[in-house]
């Protein structure tokens, strides 16, 4: 499997610097768009080719808040469902952010931190506060990992999930303590269990009462712990402090961006991983300097990257949408993420998705072509607010071929061979009798090829 | 028994093909159906069905010793009232859900293996959990499952059925991962198949696009692209057992009523599936909410109480179709729980439990020793049977097959098969 060439870390987190053979187009800027975002119709992709690739990245990078008007009608519209209490429903309102956010990269990166502090509605039942938890991760996204962190720790949404809403000193919960170190920031093997039990003490007393965070200083444990070689009377930010400390962390996250937002296999080594890992604990732990680093790398850009990742159900529909300046009902796209395996505020346990060639089985693999099927049949789903006729018509296509042409340049990760093409319009083609359905069909099509599947 | 169960495989076969053949689907269908009648001697094979209790299931609240001292010590708030317990023998019982198990048990259809695990336990989840699916660590090449090595050692014989199947919303288990087949996963029976006014269009183009164009863009990358091959093979799998599943499972008359459960509802399809007569030799299913830190006993005796009546129903339904004889069930946990509760009413990671094996091939009986409440490591029981031993014998005495390459140790097998 591993057929790659150890590359050259120095060459690898580099800054991209176009040139002749690799010039900076349309392609590349898309994957900018898929990975950085979910994607960008053609015009946005022009708009980006005119521009170099780092101001591109330093761009996407500066748009680390929502602005107030779109933030306050997303807002609006996740009370109205709020007020309903049904978390199922909840994640429609994430979905219409997903669909139309300006700010691409935060709404990723809170998706990202949304797998790596995997909080499930199933469990934790409240609408309202699994909505707080995503507030909460959307404003640390882009910002300190240390204090995201702290955060999560006391965001009851996270403590109830995790078991942790009592813990009494007389016999402490483990759970927490155990994910923290395992999932959340060191990985499996860089703790013993003696370091989770005694952690596990420092969180004695934090509690969720009337769904809030409290701690109860009566049910807190304050003798001297000793964790991962440190001791002291540590209560939970201070066992927090010490597990972000361990040398281990900034490899363990920096394996976990690369996974996410550069390619799902073969598994880097630790020694191409450790300049990104440098700059992030260089910088105190502050995500951003990391992630634009990784996002303008010779690396992002070269082949090792383009092309090298399933799309998770979200990059799919979102993705496809959001290349054609699509808009569709929220519930369908909600209710259909779920079907898939990715229901939004439902990850499938506290390791979040795993993702890669986990989001594929004859199931899931149906289940997408049934899904964007689904979505393309609804009259409500438009592009640009038009027919998909009068939006492709518009950019002067018509035929089949144009179309299959078009979706290349805006949809698909890596070109299509001319007989997948003349294949795709022989079956599909498009005459005057009822084009909105047959492009619709043709669509469909395009987006159930296994190579669709690849972002 | 067996000839009913003959005539209706036959039947299901004719109304397959004739159907097939009149919608006219292509090439593949027919011919994996012709091979099926070819290989109709294969139906007798034995079959595994694998339930996975995630989380870490709490033995000591499953098989109670109730009449163990220290149990109760240990456990002021959790025990199973000595009243509640539906006795085996003189030390040990049921969890009072267990009525189903303990009729198996009564029958002589259920054996219990007591003590399960491993040196060195984990106790996280997903390292554990990946260590009873691969029966290797960390550290080692974890490239597949043991049940997937399984099936890479069965000749292609299955006549054009798939080799295992996994049923269920969850993930694939790395258990049934293969680096030669992709096992499929069935979600819902509704959803098996392509929905859409296109799909016939849909479905001859997916497959000419795999069956032409082994990798339409080798000549655009420089490098092979594995990901996109696994698209490709996936897609083929799909496709083609999509269309298999779907009408193997409706061919089937049975009066035994599943409780209507998520569990109870999969192990429908796979007794389905299993009288269709579908050569498939593994069924992997899971449960999974056994990670009771807090709040235990209700929640435990809800998830015990679906897998007791979900098993125990098919053990029956089988038994009524003639069945019984060449499936086990077998179940199994990452891990056990703390002896100890802790002070949520509730039960952290442990380590040893036990596993359940149920069909009229297991010697019944209670296997294994009692283990000890209070020579424990760390305040968790040490196991007494390594996990392997017990696939070993599931192996070599039930699915005859060397389980050495597949375990990849030589694990001494247990008289678990009668």
């Amino acid at each position: 499997m591993d057929r790659m060439k150890p590359l050259d870390p120095q060459w690898a987190w580099q800054t991209f610097a176009p040139s002749n053979e690799r010039p900076w187009n349309r392609a590349l800027a898309a994957h900018l768009y898929r990975r950085a975002g979910f994607g960008a119709s053609v015009e946005m992709l022009d708009e980006a080719v005119s521009r170099e690739p780092a101001e591109m990245v330093r761009q996407l990078m500066a748009q680390n808040f929502e602005a107030n008007e779109f933030r306050e009608t997303a807002d609006q519209l996740a009370q109205t469902i709020l007020a309903s209490g049904d978390a199922k429903k909840l994640s429609a309102a994430w979905v219409y952010r997903l669909l139309l956010t300006p700010t691409q990269l935060l709404e990723k990166a809170t998706l990202f931190w949304h797998g790596h502090f995997a909080t499930s509605a199933e469990k934790v039942n409240d609408a309202h506060m699994m909505w707080d938890q995503n507030r909460l991760l959307r404003q640390h996204a882009l910002g300190s990992f240390p204090v995201l962190v702290q955060s999560i720790a006391q965001d009851p949404a996270m403590l109830i999930y995790l078991d942790s809403a009592i813990n009494r000193k007389a016999h402490p919960n483990e759970n927490f303590a155990r994910e923290l170190m395992e999932l959340f920031c060191l990985g499996e093997g860089n703790y013993s269990e003696r370091d989770v039990q005694e952690l596990a003490r420092c969180f004695t007393g934090w509690e969720v009462k009337n769904k809030a965070f409290r701690k109860n200083r009566y049910q807190h444990d304050t003798e001297s712990k000793s964790i991962l070689g440190s001791s002291g009377d540590y209560d939970g930010e201070d066992g927090v402090r010490v597990v972000l400390k361990q040398p281990f962390l900034e490899l363990f996250l920096a394996r976990k961006w690369y996974r996410f937002f550069i390619s799902d296999e073969p598994e880097p080594s630790d020694e191409l991983l450790q300049p990104l890992a440098n700059v992030f604990r260089e910088h105190d732990l502050q995500i951003a300097p990391a992630l634009e680093m990784l996002l303008s790398s010779n690396l992002f850009f070269s082949e090792h990257a383009i092309g090298r990742k399933i799309k998770s159900p979200v990059e799919l529909v979102v993705g496809t949408l959001r290349g054609l300046s699509g808009t569709a009902n929220t519930q369908v796209v909600s209710s259909g993420l779920l079907q898939v395996g990715q229901g939004l505020f439902y990850p499938p346990n506290v390791k979040g998705w795993d993702g890669g060639r986990a989001w594929i089985d004859s199931s899931t693999l149906l289940g997408r072509a049934n899904l964007i099927g689904k979505i393309l049949d609804d009259d409500v789903t438009r592009f640009s607010g038009q027919k998909l006729t009068d939006y492709l018509g518009d950019r002067g296509i018509t035929t089949a071929l144009e179309a299959i042409e078009y979706f290349e340049q805006c949809l698909f990760a890596l070109p299509l061979d001319d007989s997948t093409k003349s294949r795709l319009s022989d079956t599909f083609s498009v005459t005057a009798a009822e084009p909105e359905r047959q492009l619709r069909s043709l669509l469909h099509a395009c987006s159930s090829l296994p190579q669709y599947q690849l972002g | 028994m067996s000839h009913s169960a003959n005539s209706n495989r036959r039947r299901f076969l004719r109304s397959s093909i004739g159907g097939a053949a009149a919608i006219g689907v292509g090439s593949v269908i027919p011919d994996c159906l012709v091979r099926a009648v070819a290989s109709e001697g294969n139906r007798d094979e034995r079959i595994l069905v694998v339930v996975q209790l995630s989380g870490g299931n709490d033995g000591l609240n499953t098989v109670v010793p109730y009449a163990d001292d220290a149990y109760r010590a240990a456990r002021p708030k959790l025990a199973i009232p000595t009243s509640d317990v539906l006795k085996c023998d003189d030390d040990v019982g049921f969890h009072p859900s267990l009525s189903g198990m303990h009729d198996l048990l009564a029958n002589g259809q259920l054996t219990v293996v007591r003590g399960v695990g491993y040196d060195q336990p984990n106790r996280s989840h997903f390292e554990s959990m990946d260590i009873w699916h691969t029966c290797r660590r960390k550290d080692e090449s974890r490239p597949d499952g043991w049940i997937g090595r399984f099936l890479d050692t069965q000749t292609n014989d299955s006549g054009g059925d798939v080799a295992a199947l996994h049923l269920g919303r969850e993930q694939q288990p790395f258990a049934i991962a293969s680096e030669k087949i992709r096992v499929p996963t069935m979600k819902e029976m509704s959803e098996f198949q392509l929905q859409g006014r296109d799909r016939q269009s849909l479905r001859s183009l997916l497959n000419a696009n795999v069956a032409t164009e082994p990798n339409p863009l080798a000549k655009n990358a420089s490098e092979p692209n594995d990901l996109l091959d696994f698209l490709q093979s996936s897609t083929t799998s799909a496709l083609a057992a999509s269309q298999r599943v779907t009408e193997a499972a409706g061919s089937y008359a049975s009066d035994t009523r599943y409780p209507d459960t998520e569990l109870g509802q999969k192990l429908r399809i796979v007794a389905q599936l299993i009288d269709a007569g579908l050569t498939t030799r593994v069924y992997y299913v899971q449960l999974d909410g056994f990670d009771t830190h807090a709040q235990q006993p209700a929640t435990h005796a809800i998830l015990l109480r679906q897998w007791s009546d979900a098993i125990s129903t098919l053990v029956r339904d089988l038994d009524t179709h003639g069945h019984a004889d060449r499936v086990c069930v077998m179940t199994f946990s990452e891990f056990g729980r703390r002896v100890a509760e802790n002070a949520s009413e509730g039960t952290d990671h442990g380590t040893a439990g036990p596993m359940f094996l149920c069909g009229r091939g297991v010697k019944a009986g209670i296997f294994g020793n009692r283990t000890s409440l209070t020579d424990l490591h760390d305040g968790d029981l040490k196991h007494e049977i390594d996990f392997r031993q017990v696939y070993a014998s599931v192996l070599k005495n039930w699915l005859d097959t060397e389980p050495l390459p597949i375990l990849g140790g030589d694990y001494k097998t247990l008289p678990l098969f009668s």
